[in-house]
């Protein structure tokens, strides 16, 4: 049996031999803000997040949030990554990037255990959506791209699918588009009767894009083509165009907030999801999960949700939606995932969107050189 | 009733509900699992459009798939089926029919595996087959499972294969009306409500599970208000004598590839690696031809996804790559080739016809529908089924009309060209004519051997007359049967034609040498023949070496042929 002086004396010496150790990491003045940053898209949607989700989880645990620009996509993440440090704790990504960026290794594990409940008990698993809860992410929010029209611009006759998008006859006027060979083609197919689920299979031959061109060749003169969000809804109102394409949460800023003479087409919408991800090697990846955490509360999402419309992929929050917080308008009927806007959704096919990026592009460049 | 009766009765009921919802909920669970299967491995094969864009960055990788993935799929296929399979094919709908028709033995549960098996990796690899024979045999696979059990319950195979079938087609097509009355037209033959009860609850089983777990998109969504003009009805009913001929090309094509594949190749196994590498040859090409073909389909009743000349090519390609396929021992149907082959067929037509008769038309759709249906219903001899279909799946009323004027010309054409069918042809190369109804096919099937008497009276070669005269007389016969010490036949001799003979002489002398005789394998239907003209007691029936089994009385063949008619009637006119 050793002898309890021996025992002592060995705990003094670790103890000597940690003293340095402690004695750096714990600064004798005051405690330092603890900052984590946040990469995510601006505008009304970060300002969302800072009173939904940022603010919020300062106030609960000191903790600090800091944002920087992030406009999508998978060539800025590895970029960042590729620098001397890793100074993006938490990345607000388009669900199609985050899996190819899971896929590529550039995202840290996000443990399904860190979710917490619904209010009611219900557990994480089953309160979210189908295929929220990723290896790598968490998808938070269901945003849409849809069409949407100037009301001055059709006084008779309202169009109401997408099929009137590409009826030039019966609805004239220019018809602002993104320029980016995303749902171009779905809506060519769509508006051919082609049923939604069979979408991506017809794309995928080269006689489903021929078809998609031909479609396009018929409004071709009447394209505006827009590049950043704000655009559709300023074309609209300026009457520029008579019907553009844009994401639904920013016609609902133009309508709601701004009063513009703006009404959104929900055939043939085409739904896409955001998701919370860790990009590898940052220092803070627990507080990351932390925030993370936090912000798919239900009360959270929820909050989120009755500022802009985009749909929480969480059960409990969707229950949760009423009026807009500042202006008391009913936020339901403006969300994508509304029932009554199911009917003729298309869900944007990620791994598809991913795996043809070139084919996009060059169909896309050749059909705009035609 | 007594109560031995109403016992009965709710037991006969109260199981063959049990039999069907058992077998239906197997059949479309089965179905569910074949086609998910196909898709999941066409993915991962290379095969689908969808799996073939996404690797778009590895063009000699999709080369290599579409030449490699068909031939070497073909070579699993043709092994399968040499060593897996008893019947050294694939099994397949007239394997049902037979199975539900006659009451000899089915294929067993190995083969019909091994041959579901051989099924989804033609289809995986490409293979330009259709999956609703597959699915139809497994649905049939079931209802024969079921019908071995022990329930003491009439009609039990039948009823129970078609109840499989049922499910089968009503999951594929998500259509229960279709399902229901295939069973009947296409396995059954027969409407009686005994079967039709069991078989409206196995579709009504399968519609429910395809509904709650199967979320497939529909074989075809159409956007079609209504036939414009009353004179566009002769056009469907042209295009429907079209599409019969479309179809006897078809048939013929099978026929011939069949035959020139067992004489270029002698090796069975060796064939469908050789047609697997014709397909991927000629899908580099024209990559429509490269499996079931949903997305071609689909662009069939889209204006302006096809040129003329490009249908044209397709509908050749489609129809001579099906051949040789199932020609050269692919493992599967006949049915979604046809559909394809027809909606393309039609498509075209649709295309032509202005140029010929310059009037308006209700547009492209109509016509692909009306030719899809009018080829699909001479292939596989069932013109209710799709038409049904087509109300079915488009719950529009002008597009069925159409599609019934079309089906109809079609099938009173191919009927006298083909037959019913390309199974009754099958069947009937099998030696099964059920073109005569299905009297002929169980009085075909059914032995005579079963109806054997061993009460004869027999004498030996080495007997005298007279000793032969007193035995008949004892035995009150006019017949002897003269055998050898091996018991071998030799020869009869009638009393008539001993009256007068000298006693003393061996019978041998006198034995009658060209006789009437029924072996082993003689059917009841063969009997009935080979009695033409027949003046004697009874017919001798001998074993392979010639050795003397028993006779079968003229009475007893007359006795099977009741029995057999009998029985039919009686379960083609049952009631619950």
């Amino acid at each position: 049996m050793k002898r309890p002086e021996g025992v002592v004396v060995h705990l003094l010496l670790v103890a000597w031999l940690l003293a340095p150790a402690f004695a750096g990491s714990q600064p004798p003045e005051e405690t330092p803000r603890e900052v984590l940053t946040v990469a995510t898209w601006g505008g009304a949607y970060e300002e969302s997040q800072r009173r939904a989700y940022f603010e919020p989880f300062t106030k609960a645990t000191g903790v600090v949030i800091e944002t920087v620009h992030y406009d999508g996509g998978i060539k800025d993440l590895k970029n960042h990554l590729a620098g001397t440090e890793v100074q993006w704790d938490v990345i607000d990504m388009i669900q199609s990037d985050a899996s190819v960026a899971c896929d590529l290794g550039l995202l840290e594990p996000v443990d399904p255990g860190i979710l917490v409940p619904a209010p009611d008990g219900t557990p994480a698993e089953e309160d979210f959506m189908e295929g929220a809860i990723q290896p790598c992410f968490i998808t938070q929010i269901v945003f849409s791209t849809v069409i949407a029209y100037n009301d001055r611009a059709f006084p008779g006759e309202k169009p109401d699918s997408v099929e009137d998008f590409f009826d030039l006859e019966t609805f004239p006027g220019k018809r602002a588009l993104r320029r980016s060979p995303v749902g171009l083609f779905e809506w060519a197919l769509l508006s051919l009767s082609v049923p939604r689920e069979q979408l991506y299979d017809l794309l995928s031959t080269h006689r489903g894009l021929e078809l998609a061109s031909r479609r396009l060749d018929s409004i071709r003169d009447a394209i505006l083509w827009w590049r950043s969000g704000e655009e559709p809804a300023a074309l609209l109102a300026s009457g520029q165009a008579s019907m553009a394409t844009g994401y639904n949460g920013r016609f609902f800023h133009a309508r709601v907030m701004e009063g513009l003479p703006i009404s959104v087409i929900w055939d043939g919408q085409l739904i896409g999801y955001n998701s919370w991800a860790i990009p590898r090697g940052t220092h803070q990846a627990d507080q990351a999960r932390a925030f993370i955490a936090f912000a798919t509360r239900t009360e959270r999402m929820a909050d989120q949700a009755n500022l802009i419309s985009y749909g929480p992929t969480r059960k409990s929050a969707q229950r949760r939606i009423g009026l807009h917080t500042d202006t008391g308008v009913s936020m339901q009927p403006h969300m994508p995932t509304a029932p009554a806007h199911m009917d003729n959704a298309i869900f944007r096919d990620h791994r598809w969107y991913s795996k043809t990026l070139e084919l996009r592009e060059q169909w896309f460049q050749t059909w705009l050189k035609q | 009733m007594d109560r031995v009766g109403v016992q009965q009765m709710a037991y006969q009921i109260g199981m063959v509900t049990v039999v069907a919802i058992a077998v239906g909920m197997a059949g479309s669970l089965a179905a569910i699992g074949f086609v998910e299967a196909v898709g999941y491995l066409n993915d991962r094969l290379l095969i689908s459009p969808y799996a073939r864009v996404q690797a778009g960055n590895q063009p000699g990788l999709v080369t290599a798939a579409t030449l490699g993935v068909p031939a070497i799929g073909g070579l699993l296929v043709g092994l399968v089926v040499r060593f897996l399979i008893r019947e050294r094919r694939g099994l397949a709908p007239p394997d049902a029919i037979l199975a539900a028709q006659t009451p000899g033995p089915a294929p067993g549960l190995k083969s019909g595996l091994a041959s579901t098996l051989a099924a989804l990796i033609s289809l995986s690899s490409g293979a330009s087959v259709g999956q609703y024979g597959p699915l139809v045999y497994l649905g049939a696979m079931f209802g024969n499972l079921a019908g071995r059990v022990r329930l003491n319950l009439r009609h039990q195979r039948s009823i129970a294969i078609a109840c499989g079938v049922a499910a089968a087609i009503s999951t594929a097509f998500n259509a229960p009306i279709a399902g229901l009355v295939f069973a009947h037209e296409v396995i059954l033959r027969h409407y009686s409500l005994r079967a039709f009860a069991p078989v409206t609850v196995a579709a009504a089983t399968g519609y429910i599970i395809a509904n709650v777990i199967f979320d497939r998109p529909a074989l075809f969504l159409v956007d079609f208000t209504r036939v414009e003009h009353s004179y566009e009805f002769l056009l469907f009913a042209v295009e429907g004598v079209l599409c019969a001929g479309l179809a006897w090309l078809f048939v013929v094509l099978l026929k011939y590839s069949a035959r020139a594949g067992r004489r270029c190749i002698p090796a069975s196994w060796a064939r469908p690696a050789v047609a697997g590498l014709v397909v991927g040859i000629v899908a580099l090409w024209i990559p429509e031809i490269l499996g079931i073909g949903q997305e071609t389909l689909r662009f069939a009743t889209i204006e302006g996804a096809f040129g003329i000349a490009e249908l044209a090519l397709v509908v050749a390609a489609k129809l001579a790559l099906t051949a040789l396929c199932i020609g050269f021992g692919f493992v599967g149907g006949v049915f979604s080739p046809a559909l394809l082959i027809g909606i393309l067929f039609g498509a075209l037509y649709g295309m032509v016809l202005p140029y010929l008769i310059p009037v308006p038309y209700s547009g492209l759709v109509v016509y692909a529908i009306c030719g899809m249906m009018a080829m699909a219903s001479s292939v596989i001899g069932a013109p209710l089924t799709t038409i049904l279909i087509v109300f079915e799946l488009t719950r529009n009323y002008d597009l069925t009309i159409a599609a019934m004027v079309s089906v109809v010309f079609a099938n009173v054409l191919s009927y006298r060209a083909i037959g019913r069918s390309v199974f009754d042809l099958e069947l009937r190369a099998r030696g099964f004519d059920l073109s005569l109804g299905r009297d002929k096919a169980i009085l075909g099937a059914r032995l005579i051997r079963d109806y054997l008497s061993t009460t004869y009276t027999a004498a030996h070669t080495s007997d005298t007359v007279e000793a032969v005269r007193q035995r008949l007389v004892h035995d009150q016969r006019s017949e002897a049967m003269i055998v050898d010490d091996g018991g071998k036949l030799r020869g009869i001799v009638r009393l008539q034609g001993i009256l007068d003979s000298p006693g003393e002489i061996p019978i041998e002398q006198l034995a009658i040498r060209a006789y009437t005789v029924f072996d082993d394998s003689t059917s009841v239907w063969q009997s009935m023949e080979l009695l033409r003209g027949f003046l004697g007691e009874a017919v001798p029936l001998v074993s392979e070496e010639g050795k003397l089994q028993g006779v079968v009385p003229e009475e007893a063949v007359i006795r099977a042929y009741l029995e057999i008619v009998h029985e039919l009637r009686e379960e083609e006119n049952e009631a619950a």
